[in-house]
Parts: structure tokens; sequence; C-alpha cells
């Protein structure tokens, strides 16, 4: 026998998943109101969860600490942006989220652009230099890379009518780019399957078969 | 026959089909063989080459939607750490459910280990907001990101957070990742701070994420269920206590080998459903005369 508050947990899963499960008959109300309850719930817990595991620990105590002799004034400058991006929903000085927005703007650009060049260009342009003339299955594998990741530039290449070599290299990138949205394609199948097999398993193993004692 | 209303099938009757092969190896199930693949072995190679006392990250970036692929493969992850001694850092930079995950998976695993000490070998310090930002804070001090646990526990006086203070102290961070989380850790983490790094994400994610294993950005990728499935297997094939932990009734219902007899199952309808669906198409539209 289940603890109440576990089977109570156990039913109302159940149900909501069913509620989901009853859109691929057709749209009901069932389905609407378990979406809806999903959208709702999610908001709520992400505004629980950074205000009790960011904000608590990561500015409010430490602030609070401030009375206490620990002097950590300066956690009243990101304080302060933070504040000022609400400032936008009063007209009156709503220029100033202006000045919080574009420091945040300014930092996740300047992070993004070093992640950007030092972890994806450069490493993945230096990856596609390789050698083709050592002969054997890895140097016919290098060429495929080679060959794939050209044709694919030269398809995206629009500056240039795609006709003569052009249109037949980009139609070699068509056929590269056919092949890794198959690939693509059979993963994604594989990932809603999964899902699928998540919450059946639930079902069966969590719901049904604790309900009938098998 | 009629072909054309073959052609037209009801797509619910599709749905039908493909939930009865499903339900079917989750009620009974089958054991069908799985293969560890490099991708996987690396993670495994890695762990086994760390000495106990050594630290690891391992980042939940990823909520209840990827539950079903994530979870086996952090059960099999958190095992295999602790049963070499490893120390285990615990967080998650994605907000809808990394949190919940952790704690309940860690807690369900290290309650199968009872000289574990919380603080000492193993913590959970939870969410932080921030993505980029709190990665590359982590790299000057992980007390400083995260000053309180998950429970809200005063780290600076924790025993692992004192040896373990940044990403100089750390061997691998492995992240557990839904979406671009996972690409972070490669392209931030590993490229700024050389720490290595290996994602198991969903699958939808895995064939991204190839390209970053095949230019050293990542050891390992593990590749949805059949990554999860893969280490598991490889535990199973070099830990007797693998074996026994595996053969549980329980733990099989949970356990991604378990997972992948449905996928194999579903696969095989699907596949004969598109070549149904090709040979339909194509005779009807002879008879159409195109």
């Amino acid at each position: 026998m289940q603890p109440l508050g576990l089977s109570i947990g156990v039913w109302v899963n159940a149900l909501l998943t069913l509620c989901i499960l009853s859109f691929l008959y057709k749209d009901n109300p069932f389905f609407r109101f378990a979406e809806s309850l999903f959208a709702g719930m999610s908001l709520g817990y992400y505004i629980g969860i950074v205000t009790v595991q960011t904000l608590q620990p990561n500015l409010i105590q430490p602030l609070g600490e401030t009375f206490f002799g620990n002097h950590n004034y300066l956690l009243l400058i990101p304080m302060a942006l933070g504040i000022m991006l609400y400032f936008r929903y009063i007209p009156r000085i709503s220029w100033l989220s202006r000045i919080a927005l574009a420091v945040y703007i300014g930092y996740y650009v300047g992070v993004l652009m070093m992640q950007k060049i030092h972890g994806q260009v450069i490493p993945q342009t230096r990856d596609t230099i390789m050698p083709v003339t050592t002969g054997g299955i890895d140097a016919l594998w290098n060429l495929v890379v080679i060959i794939g990741v050209f044709s694919v530039l030269v398809y995206f290449y629009f500056s240039v009518e795609h006709k003569g070599v052009v249109g037949k290299v980009s139609r070699v990138g068509i056929w590269f780019l056919m092949i890794s949205f198959g690939a693509s394609f059979g993963y994604t199948i594989m990932a809603r399957i999964s899902l699928l097999m998540g919450r059946f398993s639930f079902l069966v193993n969590n719901w049904i078969r604790p309900m009938f004692g098998i | 026959m009629n072909l054309k209303k073959l052609l037209y099938i009801d797509r619910r009757i599709i749905y039908l089909v493909v939930a009865i092969g499903a339900l079917i190896p989750i009620i009974r199930p089958i054991g069908l063989p799985v293969e560890p693949t490099d991708p996987v072995i690396g993670l495994f190679d890695k762990l086994e080459s760390l000495s106990p006392g050594d630290a690891v990250i391992i980042s939940y970036d990823y909520g209840p939607s990827s539950e079903p692929e994530l979870n086996p493969m952090s059960s099999a992850i958190l095992r295999h750490c602790f049963q070499r001694e490893i120390k285990v850092l615990i967080m998650a930079v994605f907000p809808l459910g990394g949190v919940n995950m952790a704690i309940r998976e860690v807690e369900r695993i290290a309650s199968e280990f009872e000289d574990l000490e919380y603080g000492v070998d193993y913590v959970n310090l939870g969410y932080k907001d921030g993505g980029q930002a709190a990665m590359k804070a982590l790299a000057v001090s992980i007390r400083d990101v995260f000053p309180a646990d998950v429970d809200g526990n005063d780290t600076s006086t924790m025993p692992i957070l004192m040896e373990v203070r940044n990403y100089d102290d750390v061997e691998v961070v492995i992240s557990l990742a839904t979406g671009i989380i996972g690409e972070w850790w490669a392209d931030l983490v590993n490229a700024q701070f050389g720490v290595p790094v290996a994602v198991g994400c969903t699958a939808v994610s895995a064939p991204k994420y190839y390209a970053f294993l095949r230019s050293g950005q990542m050891i390992a990728v593990l590749g949805g269920l059949k990554g999860a499935s893969e280490y598991e297997e490889l535990l199973k094939r070099n830990f007797d206590w693998a074996r026994e932990v595996y053969s549980d009734p329980a733990e099989m219902k949970l356990a991604a080998t378990t997972g992948m007899d449905v996928q194999a199952i579903v696969h095989v309808i699907i596949i004969v459903f598109i070549i149904f669906g090709n040979i339909m198409y194509f005779a009807t539209g002879k008879e159409k005369g195109r």
C-alpha cells in the first residue's frame, strides 16, 4: 500500500498524463486544461527557483550581512540594475530600463563573441583541416568531411547564381544536408519514443500495477 | 482491397499500433542486446582513469520532459563515480526541473552507498541562474557562485568545497543536458579553461554534439536512451555490483536497457509504416498515370 500523499501525487500525475495524451484523439478541454496548468506552473516554478536558489543566497543574504559588518555594498549595483529593468512599466522613468538592458546585453555579447569564436569557429574550422593523402579509411572519411563542409558552404553562398560548377557543387551540398536532416530526424524519433516510453512506463509501473496489486 | 483507403489510413490507428508496440516491452521486458560504442566508452574510460578523491562536476541541465532519457544516464554515472570514490559536485543551470531531477536522483543513488558522507564525498549545490555567467564564475570560485547548497546550508564549511575550489580542481564536467546547454560547457568551459567535458544529451541534440566530439572539445557523448543503455552495459560487463543492481526487478523498470526494447519495436513499426506509405504512394501514383 502506498502512502496517501504518494498515491494522490501518482493519481494527479496519471490523470494529467491522460489529459495530455487525449490530444492524440482530438483537441479537447481536458488537454487544454492540462496544458494551461503546465504553462502556469512552469512560470511559477521558475520564479520560485530563481528566488530561492539565486536571489536569496547570492544577493539578499549577503546584503543582509552588510548590516553585521560584512560590507557587500558592491551587490547594490547589480540589484539596482535588476530593479531598473522593471522601470519600463513606469512610462515616466522607462528610459532607465535601457541602461540596465545595455549592461546586460553588453556583458552577454562580450561573453558570446568569445565563446563562439574561441569555442566554435576556430576549433571547428581547425577540425576540417585534415590529411587526405595518408591512405586508409580515415583519409577517406576526412575527404568526405571536407567535401561536405565545402559543398554546404557553397550551397549557402547566395551572391552567385547557382549555375554551372557552382550549381553542381551546391547540389552535392543539398545531398549532404538531406543526409544530416535524415540523421537528425531519426534521433528525434528516438527521443520522442523515449518520452512516450517514460509516460507509459509510469502509467503501467507506478499507477496501474500498484492499483491492482500486480 | 482499395489502395487509396490504405493510403489515407486514420493517423489514430497508427498511434494505437505504436502505443501497443511500446506497451508490450514495458509489461514484459525482452532484453535485446546493447553494444557500447566509442563515444560512450570515452566517459567510462575517463572515470576509470581517475583516482579516489578526484572530483567531477555533474550538471543536471534538463527538466521533466527529458527525464526518461537522462535519468538512467544520471543513475549509471553517479553509481560509477560513487563506487570509485570520486567526489561529485552536483549543480544545475537549467531552471525548469534540473534541481528537482538532481535532488531525486542523488538521494536515490546515494542511499545505495552506506559510507557516503554529504559535504565530504558529494554535495548538491542546486540551481544557479545566469547560464554562461555562472559557468564563467565557477572558474574563479565555486563557493562564491554557490554560497549555499540546495537546502540553504553554508558551503564555506564543507570539506568538499575546501578541496575543490574551482575548475583547476575538477577532472571532468559531465553535463546531462537538454537543448543548447551541453554546447555551452564545451565552447565556453572546455575552450577557455581546458576542463574535459562529457555530455549526456537527449537524442534530439545528439547529432550536433558529435561535431564537438570529433574536434576533441568533448571527451564523450551519450546520445539519448541509447547512450544511457550503453553506459549501463559497460558497467554490467565490468563490475559484479552493477550486474547485481541492474538485475533487480525494481531497477530494471527504470533502466535504459529496458527502454531500448521499446525503441527497437517502435522503430520497426515506424520503418514498416514508412516503407508501406512509400509503396502505396507510388502504387496510387501509377494508377493516376503519373
